[in-house]
């Protein structure tokens, strides 16, 4: 048989580009999408939400060192270790070349001396302590945040897969092993088909895909799709004490996150440039202002530098900041106000949309 | 490419350092990066270039049967040797073996061998990886980006890194009846179009980044 000219070859790799996209827009294809909006305002970094993730779904071996959530102080280098700074995602569509972080950049499970301390007769003489040195961890900067005395700050941001509309993860596997769920927009790995090759992780700029070195394959956070399925909320957002956590569909204009992102816009996805169409949404937070030279308040600058918003939440944040500040002034004076009755959630079952159901009242999977 | 008749055992052909291969000749073909306009993911295309693509470019191939099982042995010049995945950016060295899972003739033209077969042509791979611990697995594929391994695989491999070089073995029955959709079916006598493709674990590569044979070689066995 003939080589093929230049020309057929070049015309082939069109027609199987042609295909390989019409069969990712297919794989992205749902009918609605389920979200979350996270009041920062009210995260109080208790981690609540990540033991909940972590003992539910990650427990099994290969999983040490999986945090499908996390919650990490801002400004800091986050879980992974500055993983805003790996790339990832897309600029004009194109996707960007990203970086894989390594185990060591998310933090290895430390092994403690338990049997030491706690049935070694050692309990007065030693102290509990990880074995080894460990250097980073998955809130290793806890705490630490920004600014110099008295103008120092920092606030607490949760993260989980983002599920975006275009996802980075789905777009790079060569496998296809990667789809949102049609019915909710869920984005999944499948287990049968992923092989571990970690293009996902490459491209995933929000750095939320682990690698399972024990079953060689890619995971992460399923937005607990088993309870949505039974209109039981996610465990983050069910165990979260703060009442912080919003889910509910997108399209769902009576819901709380239609009216958070869509009516009032004032919650606002995180690292939008990236491309890819989070669908976590975030309010910012509102810092109180800061001290002039001389130790008085100035009122006219946040604590929060607005340009460091800016770059998480984009340009808009400075809208939805002045809308809440609005909102705020509002109720000072006696009025009333639906967006802060909202955030406040004076009743949880307005947090979850349709996912209220008590997981106690679900039957027990039979195995 | 000639696959001799010997008279050896499993266990004189299976070592890759057995002084039987000393004789047997090789033929070494030169390998070329799989096409990047190709690969089934934007992102790779996008964040590759295919001049960094298969860092392996000489492949030395020697086979021989002895009647009841087929012997391929791989070797090619890797200076770092990869064996394991210690961490989320390391990858294993490999090496794999095509075949058009069916014979082709005048109706049924070859598969497209830069292309993991199509769904009217699939192929079969024997996939070793440095990682597998000698236990090759037989794949299928019906197009880029469609290899699954099936559930059984009666390949068996040996392999040794030294010298700044990787010898793989690999042994298999000729004929495989039991496994007809899953395995090429060999017989002394016959021909076979083989592929080949080399992964350098230290260059990141895997799936379909690594080097191959560009076309298929015929591979006589000896009757």
């Amino acid at each position: 048989m003939a080589e093929p000219s230049e020309e057929q070859k070049a015309q082939r790799a069109k027609d199987l580009a042609t295909e390989a996209k019409s069969q990712k827009a297919q794989l992205r294809q749902c009918k609605r999408q389920v979200a979350m909006v996270f009041d920062l305002n009210k995260c109080l970094g208790c981690q609540t939400c990540v033991v909940a993730c972590k003992t539910l779904w990650t427990r099994d071996e290969g999983m040490e060192y999986m945090w499908w959530a996390t919650v990490n102080t801002q400004p800091g280098k986050g879980t992974p270790r500055d993983w805003e700074n790996m790339g990832g995602g897309f600029r004009d569509e194109e996707p960007q070349s990203g970086k894989l972080p390594t185990r060591r950049d998310f933090g290895e499970a430390w092994d403690f001396n338990y049997d030491e301390v706690f049935f070694g007769g050692k309990g007065n003489s030693v102290h509990l302590q990880p074995s080894g040195d460990p250097d980073w961890g998955p809130n290793w900067d806890e705490d630490q945040g920004g600014g110099q005395y008295p103008n120092s700050f920092y606030f607490y941001m949760p993260r989980i897969c983002n599920h975006c509309t275009h996802p980075a993860c789905l777009e790079a596997c060569p496998r296809n092993a990667i789809y949102k769920r049609e019915e909710d927009g869920i984005v999944l790995i499948s287990e049968e088909r992923c092989k571990g090759y970690r293009f996902c992780m490459e491209a995933c700029p929000y750095k939320k895909i682990y690698f399972n070195h024990t079953r060689q394959l890619s995971q992460k956070c399923i937005f607990c799709y088993p309870r949505v399925e039974k209109g039981v909320a996610p465990a983050c957002a069910r165990q979260c004490p703060g009442r912080l956590r919003f889910v509910g569909f997108l399209d769902d204009e009576n819901g709380p996150i239609y009216k958070l992102v869509k009516k009032w816009e004032v919650a606002l996805p995180l690292h939008a440039e990236r491309g890819t169409q989070p669908n976590v949404y975030y309010v910012p937070p509102i810092s109180p202002p800061r001290f002039d030279a001389d130790g008085n308040i100035d009122e006219s600058k946040p604590r929060i530098p607005t340009e460091y918003l800016k770059y998480l939440f984009g340009d808009k944040v400075e809208g939805a900041l002045a809308t809440l500040k609005a909102e705020m002034a509002k109720t000072k004076a006696g009025g009333k106000s639906e967006i802060l009755d909202t955030l406040i959630v004076y009743e949880w079952k307005s947090l979850f949309g349709p996912f209220t159901k008590d997981p106690a009242e679900l039957e027990p999977r039979k195995v | 490419m000639q696959c001799k008749k010997l008279t050896a055992s499993r266990e004189q052909l299976l070592d890759p350092v057995a002084p039987a291969w000393n004789s047997i000749p090789g033929e070494p073909l030169t390998m070329a990066a799989t096409p990047l306009a190709n690969q089934p993911s934007e992102y790779i295309k996008a964040s590759r270039d295919e001049k960094q693509i298969g860092k392996v470019r000489n492949l030395m191939v020697q086979a021989v049967h002895n009647e009841q099982d087929i012997f391929i042995r791989l070797s090619w010049e890797d200076a770092s040797e990869n064996v394991a995945i210690t961490d989320n950016n390391q990858f294993p060295d490999g090496c794999g073996i095509l075949m058009p899972l069916n014979a082709s003739d005048a109706q049924h033209p070859d598969p497209p061998i830069d292309e993991m077969g199509s769904k009217d042509a699939p192929v079969n791979a024997w996939f070793w990886r440095a990682d597998f611990k000698d236990e090759p697995r037989n794949t299928i594929a019906h197009g880029l980006g469609t290899t699954q391994f099936s559930k059984k695989s009666p390949i068996q491999s040996k392999s040794t890194w030294g010298n700044g070089a990787w010898a793989v073995v690999f042994m298999r029955p000729l004929a495989v009846p039991d496994q007809k959709d899953e395995m090429t079916q060999l017989a002394a006598g016959k021909s076979v179009k083989v592929g080949f493709a080399v992964w350098e674990g230290s260059n990141g590569e895997r799936a379909g980044v690594k080097s191959f044979s560009k076309e298929w070689r015929e591979l006589a066995l000896e009757s």
